[in-house]
């Protein structure tokens, strides 16, 4: 099986790391690990983060 | 009580039940029959037996007032509580009284009269352990029950309830004065025309006399046996009281109900009669037991959507509300509650049912105010309805004279979703009204509701003001409707315009129906907002019927419409709840529906139920079968209805702007879309916003572009690729509310 190649910055032609990231939804900030370029700091967040851990948290904080 | 909870102080929720307010014991029939309807006799028996002390004598004698007030009185027959509580007795596992076991109390207390009024103390005083001597002046117990029932029963009574108790028992013993007592309190229950030692009533307290730690009452005080009875068993606790505080101030007993027969459901079903003529058995108990309504006042949480969903009354959702309003969380952002305040479809109901008329819809309505005022309410829940009343009333409002005319004495006010709906309705409407009156302007936008909804005061004053300034440019024309919402909100914030409805006026002047020859059966659903517009809910019926429709009533309608479930916008806030009432309203009855609200109509479309708009039949439409818009069709279909009515009475063209970036969706994408509230327009956005700015990623695996933006406070997901011939095509699509922040 073909390994998976990283996703590119297009601007930067630089492939996507690892790094911390602040997020925040009313009022409350949270961090984590998504990929980002290490040049210019564009982020990827793929839908299966958004479809599980994103929308928990969010729920989470609707119902705070 | 708080300002915010202020309007449920007339609630009547913990009101007791006619009988029990009738009940000299007080006793909760509703708790004491819940417990016969499950078989439950000994428990029940436990519940009756604390209440009336002696319960061969009470059920002997009581002589029932709980059937004068119950209201299956005239619905089959009272509830026959005395045989109930003779099956309790009778069922009952075990009647002997219950030993407890406590270390004696100090004080000692002298009872004067040892009828049933002083020996219902004596019970109640001994039970916990007090040293209680009783006086009577004659040579056995019982007073004037010798008189009322054969004695066998009430001294075996008497013999049993004290069967684990002591007390001291001074028979031929008359006192003259209470001088010659030395007690620590006496209660002075000497019997009709007894006497009363010359001591009157206080008024500090309930049975106080003017002398401290004398007590007076039972048939002394001019009362029936079973109140006799029920004084000798409350009085205890007001010489427990002085016995603890010195306190003659024992409060008297709560009597009466507030509750009313309005807010019962009256189910009839026939009395019970036992089949040996005298008693129940237990199977007779248990289906008389639920004959019983249990009255209580649950019209709210009965009817309401909202309270019958979430299961709570509105003194449990002032209270939450406080607490989401104004928290006592440390970090003050508690929010308790802010789904079921955003849940509230603001159709009026529970306000309708309520006998005190307590508008629990209203309260939500102005506690989303405050949420929204203090930035705690999750601006997701309506973004999108904002956003869509900002586009009805910009890229797709026209207001204008008609042609050729400097004022208008009419202006038809479609709303803004009968168009996205279906263009037709507002052309053909529009057509309809200026042949019959030609200076009717027209005033295509939105009417504010979604502000309303969302609570955002200020964007709802900006949208109340430009209407009152295009109203007043047009000439201060009537308005017509074709929604009763929009009606129903400007009537609210504007009732300076008049309003009549467009149904009204079609069913007035008349037009030529297609007749539905196969007399189809359907029924009317009335949109909420036209709860109190008689005149119109007779003109749809009216119309229907004349194009040949057969009409069966809903159980819901008229004044107890209920909402579709569109009202207050709640569809994102809380899915799940749409979908359960959609669900419930579409299941009234099998019948196609008609009504008279684009929403209701394409909720229940979307729920395969088969619904006509009254448009539909009058202009023969032919929608039957119609796929829904999606959201960006509805946009669409905005803009060019927008174009169609300038070319069609004003003879003005315009083109329709075509998007900067052409980007291919495909059918299945275009449902996902729709789905997630994303719109095609912010795609194609998003995707130009991509390829100009150049921030996109390439995944070499798919090779596709990804990119992002965030548009109002949403940020939106785009994977696409470019296509060999032009533009692009979209590969995916996804939203989150979470923002994304700077990284390290």
């Amino acid at each position: 099986m073909m390994e998976e190649k990283k996703l590119i910055c297009h601007k930067c032609q630089k492939e996507l790391e690892l790094k911390k990231t602040n997020f925040s939804y009313l009022g409350h900030i949270f961090f984590t690990e998504v990929p980002r370029c290490p040049e210019c700091g564009l982020v990827f967040i793929s839908e299966d983060l958004v479809k599980g851990r994103i929308s928990e948290v969010e729920m989470q904080m609707e119902d705070k | 009580m708080t300002e915010q909870n202020e309007f449920v102080k007339e609630c009547l929720q913990n009101e007791r039940a006619f009988c029990t307010a009738e009940c000299p014991f007080n006793l909760d029939v509703r708790d004491f029959v819940g417990k016969i309807q499950q078989g439950r006799f000994n428990v029940a028996y436990r519940t009756y037996q604390n209440a009336v002390g002696f319960s061969g004598i009470v059920s002997a004698l009581c002589p029932e007032p709980c059937k004068q007030v119950c209201p299956m009185k005239d619905a089959g027959g009272s509830i026959s509580m005395k045989l109930l509580e003779i099956a309790a007795m009778s069922y009952a596992r075990n009647t002997a009284p219950d030993q407890y076991n406590m270390p004696p109390k100090g004080n000692r207390i002298a009872i004067i009269g040892g009828g049933i009024s002083g020996l219902a103390c004596a019970l109640r005083l001994t039970t916990k352990k007090y040293d209680v001597t009783i006086y009577e002046k004659s040579y056995l117990l019982g007073g004037h029950l010798f008189d009322l029932l054969n004695p066998e029963i009430f001294l075996d009574d008497i013999k049993q309830q004290f069967i684990n108790e002591n007390y001291t028992l001074l028979l031929n013993t008359e006192i003259s004065s209470l001088d010659d007592l030395s007690y620590d309190a006496i209660y002075i229950a000497t019997g009709k025309g007894g006497n009363d030692f010359g001591l009157s009533h206080n008024e500090e307290g309930a049975f106080a006399t003017t002398k401290s730690g004398v007590f007076i009452g039972g048939s002394i005080a001019g009362v029936d046996t079973m109140t006799a009875i029920a004084h000798g068993l409350n009085v205890s606790g007001a010489i427990e009281r002085f016995l603890k505080v010195g306190k003659m101030n024992h409060p008297e007993e709560a009597t009466g109900t507030k509750l009313l027969y309005e807010g019962i459901r009256i189910t009839k079903a026939d009395a019970v009669e036992p089949s040996n003529g005298k008693t129940f058995t237990k199977e007779e108990s248990v289906d008389e037991a639920n004959r019983c309504l249990k009255c209580a006042c649950d019209a709210c949480v009965h009817h309401s959507p909202l309270m019958n969903y979430f299961k709570k009354f509105p003194k449990r959702i002032a209270d939450e509300v406080e607490v989401t309003i104004r928290p006592s969380t440390l970090d003050g952002n508690g929010t308790v509650c802010t789904r079921l305040i955003s849940t509230c479809n603001h159709c009026g109901l529970c306000k309708e049912v309520c006998p005190k008329d307590i508008d629990t819809g209203e309260f939500l309505r102005e506690s989303m105010q405050a949420m929204h005022k203090k930035g705690a309410m999750p601006w997701a829940f309506h973004e999108f309805y904002m956003r869509d009343m900002e586009f009805s009333n910009n890229e797709a409002a026209l207001v204008k004279l008609p042609k050729g005319h400097k004022k208008s004495s009419y202006m038809f006010f479609p709303g803004c979703q009968l168009g996205a709906s279906d263009p037709r309705y507002v052309t053909e409407s529009y057509k309809f009204l200026t042949q019959h009156f030609p200076d009717t302007a027209l005033m295509l936008n939105c009417c504010g509701a979604p502000a309303d909804w969302a609570g955002d005061v200020e964007n709802h004053a900006k949208v109340i003001g430009k209407i009152k300034d295009d109203w007043i440019n047009l000439g201060k024309p009537i308005a017509i409707f074709a929604c009763p919402m929009c009606k129903q909100m400007l009537q609210r914030f504007l009732p300076e315009i008049e309003g009549q409805f467009l149904y009204n006026i079609i069913d007035e002047k008349g037009i030529n129906l297609k007749k539905n020859t196969k007399k189809e059966i359907a029924s009317v659903f009335d949109p909420c907002a036209s709860r109190y517009e008689s005149a119109l809910q007779s003109s749809i019926r009216n119309l229907a019927t004349k194009a040949g429709f057969n009409l069966e009533p809903l159980p819901m309608e008229g004044k107890m419409a209920e909402c579709c479930s569109y009202g207050g916008h709640v569809a994102i806030a809380y899915p799940p709840y749409v979908s359960h009432n959609v669900q419930k309203r579409i299941e009234q009855n099998n019948n196609p529906y008609i009504t008279y609200c684009s929403n209701c109509r394409d909720i229940f479309t979307a729920a395969k139920k088969p619904t006509w708009h009254i448009l539909d039949i009058i202009f023969d439409l032919d929608n039957e079968n119609r796929v829904l818009p999606t959201i960006s069709e509805r946009r669409d279909r905005r803009l060019k209805l927008k174009q169609q009515l300038l070319n069609e009475f004003w003879k003005e063209s315009s083109i329709m702007e075509k998007p900067a970036i052409e980007v291919l969706i495909s059918q299945e994408l275009k449902e996902k879309l729709n789905s997630k509230y994303i719109l095609e327009s912010d795609i194609y956005t998003i995707v130009g916003n991509c390829e100009q700015s150049g921030n996109k990623l390439f995944n070499p695996n798919s090779e596709t572009f990804t990119g992002y933006m965030q548009i109002g406070k949403m940020t939106y997901w785009v994977e696409y690729r470019a296509r060999q011939e032009r533009g692009f095509e979209l590969v995916n699509a996804y939203c989150h509310r979470m923002k994304i922040e700077e990284g390290e």
